[in-house]
């Protein structure tokens, strides 16, 4: 709280553009007509007076009064002028327009909007079958709407950390009204059915397409959810883009996780792996399964993990599903990354695991039962009640309890001590009735084992200082001997 | 030796505790890689250890860091500086992990061992070093395409390296490239001429690899390895790959291009950076992503040492102001934070008449401060009244803006940090006019300016003077130290002390006393916690006499109150008190009181007893010890509470400790 006070300062930095006072010189000239990259900052609403800078990078447009005058519409002339006046339509929306400030070139906006609306009408119509050249300038024109930097998101401003995803107050985009607008012709044109794929991904290229993902990092969810059906629908239409738009993705994928753990689109792209994974033939080429093993795996470390783990979840139960021989390599790769401290993406952890040990067949879990298990026994003793409980859920899962019992020569002695820890003092009422009922099931199933376990753990009980005083002399007597050495060189020196 | 019963197998330890399914086990093994190494002795280090570690290292993540880490420093185990190549495998496969901690520490610790090889003496370290290098450069063969050249170098290699090389060379995977980028500038100044040539043929692959992960890490790494390469070389092929950078595809690589320019301007001829990079920065600066933009405005004056004045004037003067005045807020701060730099290489009048215009109120007041402070010692006389002129004509406009953003706390602190440095100056004129916003901002809504400004109170004193401070500021203190805001008394707290010694006893007494006693009865923990530490500091700074008179003894009543958290507090500050106040009126009046609260009836008190008769022990007399710590503790080890009984068999058991010794 008091944090948050001290950084408020920061986090609006134009607020205070509104009282500035121009203390040291004559205000600059303010030129109206000017357009500037907009987001300037993130909330803002009024800025009674955005300066316009000379670094802008877009150049202002000519929006001489007669360039904004309205167009007539496409369906009120005749087909033979159809294509200049769309060319002209296109002009018009070919700028951004400034929506920090609402009362800013206002009739402008309305007028693009309109235009937008139209295009989008007539594309919906269906009557929309535009020339190649129509097509490259459309293209053009959402490019130079869709592709901005983004504005700064919340931590750059504050240098503050969300912990809380909920907490954070998301920025929608305040030029959403056009943007929405210029999404949707875009979406229109990818899926028309009058759209040639071999004269579109000569405007849809590979340029086109990377800075496209590049804005899946809008913090704007409604700009998002655009980008992924149109992602999507690329990806059906144009197959000469797949593998370039896999491996972009992956490429995104390796910097969220290994360089900024930071970026807003990873549950989008992996809704839409989703079902790219759905749709793989089998048997599953070489590089998906590496994308399984380098992208979607490590995927589970990042610490925002919880945002995006219902798709990523969703994506790794479809390969196992795919091919069940999957199984101990996606396991292993839940163990390698499993959370230390955070309970609940432990949580979540043990759900995705259930889910895939639902689709483990018995020569795989054989492969990875081992390690597995030394996890599960740590978390069935772990103080938060979910983690355990969750973990004891287990035993309710039939196809797991068939597994666990197939091994139970293996899989009880590595769970044993934590059971009778449980059943010794775990401080929850749930998790120690569910322990005691998992230890039952045990001992039904094969009370000659669970003698055997018992009498284990009792004697590594009473042995268990022994073996720390036995480890403690080692080292403490490596010490000594690697002192004496250390004297001996010394000497011989 | 002859303690040694059964013959001891270090490697066999470190074997058996590695394989423990208790990681923090395996990670205190790792922690102790050195003490293995000196048991086993050099050669069998060599010979042993280092494969064994080389071989098994697919543990945690967590395990390899400090791997990585400890290996950095293990020269002196394997038998100094001309059997370091030896630790180069395990530290190559480090390099190609997917965990980027331990990437990066294995990176450095390989160039810590490099840079430790380079500076043998040539003659001694001849034989290693072109082995070394050789190895090095086979590391950064890990591209698909460096394939064939490797082979035409592997054949003059060992066959030790021959197979390290091999194993990297298949590896497709990024890590190992991304490794590499870090290395070049170890491996390039001893390399041989011809294998120079392939080094730079090799790192300008890498600027065009195939993934952006691995440009990103030459872009990073390109101003050092620039730094070793020889001049004609640099402009022609560092040049390229800087321009290959600036024009790469994705935003994040030419970010990192761009960071990196200064540095590579500075190793160029003054004339070549102003004809290479000035044009590109330049162009940047207007680039359409403010994320660029603003990498640019962090970069701009490092570029103006490396272009000499003339091109500062006529390119980066204007870009600068440009930046100054972008649309974008982020671009706009970090402009201004190099207010000062760029004052300082200007001609100072022509900053004052161009610049600060441009500075807008708000990061005026952010930057001001350190502006004034530097150009106030660095120019001339001239420019320093210059300076104040304009300083003081700005006083009635920041007066104002004070009172407009009361509302944004950090503007408003600015201001303060203006006004506190101008005082430091020495212009006397402001003083009255800075004494009442002093006051107001004392009192002002949002909790940071208070406490800042209270952060900055032994700099007012000096110049406000201490009478003048008592007067006017005192009473604001006194109810600063009531604050509703916990931050804001802790940080009253922690001044009091030194207001109390330039205040002296005397005013202290009257005012401040009863504050110290008050904050003990806090009800955040911190405050009591600072409290009880103040105690002993007043206690300190007055001497054992006044504190006899004026602490103890109210603290020591309160050892009554109802709240168990307040009389732990009281038994906290106790421990902090008896060593200075000495032994004798430790065991007269504060040990009574301590062992008067064993009888307490909260197990919390009682083993608090237990830790504060714990600390006494050394500093009563042994009788004492003896006669009434002991009695007290051996009864509090009976107690029904276990951790009551916990902390008082560990007093006992120190007591023992005393006695023995």
């Amino acid at each position: 709280m008091f944090k948050k006070i001290m950084k408020g300062g920061h986090r609006k930095p134009s607020k205070s553009d509104s009282t500035e006072n121009y203390a040291f010189g004559p205000p600059r000239s303010h030129n109206p007509g000017s357009v500037v990259v907009n987001h300037a900052s993130r909330p803002v609403l009024s800025a009674p007076e955005q300066n316009s800078s000379p670094s802008a990078p877009i150049a202002p447009p000519p929006l001489s009064t007669a360039a904004v005058e309205p167009l007539p519409l496409l369906r009120d002339v005749p087909v033979s002028e159809r294509q200049s006046l769309f060319l002209r339509k296109l002009q018009i929306c070919s700028y951004q327009l400034d929506f920090t400030n609402m009362l800013k070139t206002v009739r402008e906006k309305e007028v693009k909007r309109r235009t937008l609306l139209e295009l989008v009408d007539f594309f919906q119509s269906g009557s929309g079958k535009i020339t190649e050249v129509c097509q490259e300038e459309m293209i053009k024109m959402v490019a130079i709407n869709i592709f901005r930097c983004l504005p700064p998101a919340s931590h750059e401003n504050t240098g503050q950390e969300v912990t809380d995803p909920e907490e954070e107050e998301t920025h929608l985009d305040p030029s959403w009204p056009h943007l929405q607008l210029v999404y949707e012709l875009l979406l229109r044109y990818v899926v028309s059915s009058d759209t040639d794929t071999k004269v579109a991904k000569r405007y849809i290229d590979h340029s086109f397409v990377l800075k496209l993902i590049d804005l899946f990092d809008s913090e704007d969810p409604r700009e998002r959810e655009y980008l992924k059906t149109i992602l999507h629908r690329i990806y059906g239409k144009f197959m000469v883009h797949r593998p370039f738009i896999r491996k972009a993705i992956n490429n995104i994928f390796y910097r969220f996780i290994y360089e900024t753990e930071r970026y807003n689109g990873i549950g989008e792209l992996l809704e839409i792996l989703g079902s790219i994974i759905n749709g793989f033939a089998l048997p599953m080429k070489e590089e998906h399964k590496l994308f399984l093993a380098r992208a979607l795996i490590p995927l589970h470390k990042p610490k925002p993990v919880a945002t995006y783990h219902h798709q990523l979840s969703y994506c790794v139960t479809q390969f196992v599903e795919k091919d069940y021989k999957l199984a101990d390599t996606v396991i292993r790769g839940l163990l390698k990354y499993w959370p230390v401290t955070n309970c609940q993406k432990e949580v979540l952890f043990l759900g995705e695991l259930e889910e895939v040990l639902e689709a483990t067949q018995s020569a795989e879990f054989q492969r990875c039962m081992v390690p597995l298990f030394r996890q599960i026994a740590r978390c069935l003793n772990s103080p938060h009640f979910q983690v355990s409980e969750r973990a004891l859920f287990f035993w309710n899962n039939e196809h797991i309890l068939g597994l666990i019992a197939q091994n139970r020569h293996v899989v009880l002695p590595l769970i044993f001590e934590a059971l009778e820890k449980n059943i010794l003092g775990h401080w929850n009422q749930a998790v120690h009735g569910l322990t005691v009922n998992v230890r039952k099931m045990f001992m039904e199933v094969d009370a000659e084992l669970f003698e055997e376990c018992r009498r284990q753990y009792e004697e590594k009980t009473a042995g268990a200082r022994e073996v720390e005083d036995q480890r403690e002399m080692t080292w403490k007597r490596l010490a000594d001997v690697a002192g004496e050495r250390e004297g001996g060189n010394l000497v011989a020196v | 030796m002859a303690m040694i019963d059964e013959p001891l197998y270090p490697i066999a330890v470190l074997i058996d505790e590695l394989k423990n399914e208790d990681i923090q086990l395996r990670l205190n093994s790792i922690r102790r890689l050195s003490t293995i190494a000196r048991a086993l002795g050099e050669e069998r280090t060599r010979k042993e250890l280092i494969p064994f570690l080389s071989e098994n290292n697919d543990d945690d993540d967590e395990v390899l860091l400090p791997m990585a880490e400890e290996l950095g420093v293990f020269i002196p185990y394997v038998g100094g500086v001309q059997y370091a190549n030896v630790l180069l495998p395990p530290l190559e496969t480090l390099c190609t992990v997917e965990e980027s901690c331990v990437r990066e520490k294995a990176v450095e610790s390989l160039c810590r061992i490099g840079a430790q090889m380079m500076e043998q003496d040539l003659v001694d370290c001849f034989i290693p070093l072109v082995k070394e290098v050789d190895y090095l450069e086979m590391q950064m063969h890990v591209g698909k395409d460096e394939i064939t050249f490797c082979n035409k170098i592997l054949q003059e290699f060992d066959i030790e390296f021959n197979r390290s090389f091999k194993r990297l060379a298949a590896g497709e995977w990024f890590t190992a490239r991304v490794s590499s980028c870090g290395l070049f500038r170890i491996a390039y100044p001893s390399a041989p001429e011809a294998l120079k040539t392939e080094l730079r043929a090799i790192y300008s692959q890498l600027c065009q690899d195939d993934m952006p992960m691995v440009r990103r890490s030459a872009a990073t790494n390109l101003g050092n390895f620039a730094a070793t390469i020889e001049a004609p070389h640099l402009k022609v092929d560092i040049m390229s790959m800087f321009d290959d950078l600036t024009q790469d595809d994705q935003d994040s690589v030419r970010l990192l291009a761009v960071e990196g320019c200064a540095a590579l301007g500075k190793l160029l001829e003054p004339q070549d950076c102003a004809a290479h990079i000035l044009p590109v920065i330049v162009n940047f600066s207007q680039d359409k992503s403010w994320r660029v933009r603003y990498m640019v405005a962090n970069q701009l004056y490092e570029l103006c040492e490396a272009v000499g004045p003339e091109p500062t004037r006529s390119d980066i003067f204007p870009a600068y102001v440009r930046l100054l005045r972008d649309n974008e807020a982020e671009v706009r701060i970090a402009a201004a934070g190099k207010v000062t730099k760029f004052c300082r290489i200007l001609n100072p009048e022509l900053a004052i008449q161009h610049i600060l215009p441009c500075v807008k109120v708000k990061m005026l007041m952010e930057h001001f401060g350190y502006f004034v402070e530097e150009l106030s010692t660095d120019s001339s006389q001239h420019v320093r009244s210059a300076l104040a002129s304009v300083i003081i004509g700005m006083a009635p406009v920041l007066g104002k803006v004070y009172s407009i953003l009361s509302g944004d706390a950090l503007d408003v602190l600015l201001v303060l940090y203006c006004w506190v440095s101008l005082i430091l100056e020495g212009i006397d004129a402001t003083i009255e006019q800075l004494l009442p916003i002093f006051l107001s901002l004392l009192k002002d809504e949002f909790p940071d300016v208070r406490l800042n400004i209270i952060s900055k109170l032994d700099q007012v004193n000096q110049v406000i003077g201490i009478d003048l401070l008592s007067q006017s500021l005192l009473p604001a203190i006194v109810e600063l130290a009531e604050d509703r805001h916990w931050r804001v008394r802790l940080a009253i707290i922690e001044y009091i002390t030194l207001l109390a010694s330039q205040l002296g006893v005397g005013f202290f007494d009257d005012k401040l006393g009863a504050l110290c006693m008050q904050w003990l009865k806090d009800k955040v923990y911190s405050i009591r916690d600072a409290a009880a530490n103040n105690v002993k500091r007043l206690a300190e700074e007055f001497g054992p006499d006044w504190a006899m008179q004026h602490i103890v003894p109210q603290v020591l009543d309160m050892i009554n109150n109802p709240h168990y958290l307040h009389r732990m507090t009281i038994l906290h500050s106790i421990s902090l008190l008896a060593p200075v106040m000495g032994s004798d009126i430790t065991c007269s009046k504060l040990l009574p009181v301590v062992i008067n609260a064993s009888k307490d009836r909260v197990p919390n008190v009682k083993f608090n007893v237990a830790k504060v008769l714990q600390s006494l022990i050394p500093i009563v007399d042994q009788s004492v010890v003896e006669k009434k710590i002991r009695p007290c503790l051996v009864e509090l080890s009976e107690d029904p509470n276990v951790d009551v009984r916990f902390f008082a068999s560990q007093a006992l058991e120190s007591s023992n400790q005393v006695m023995m010794s």
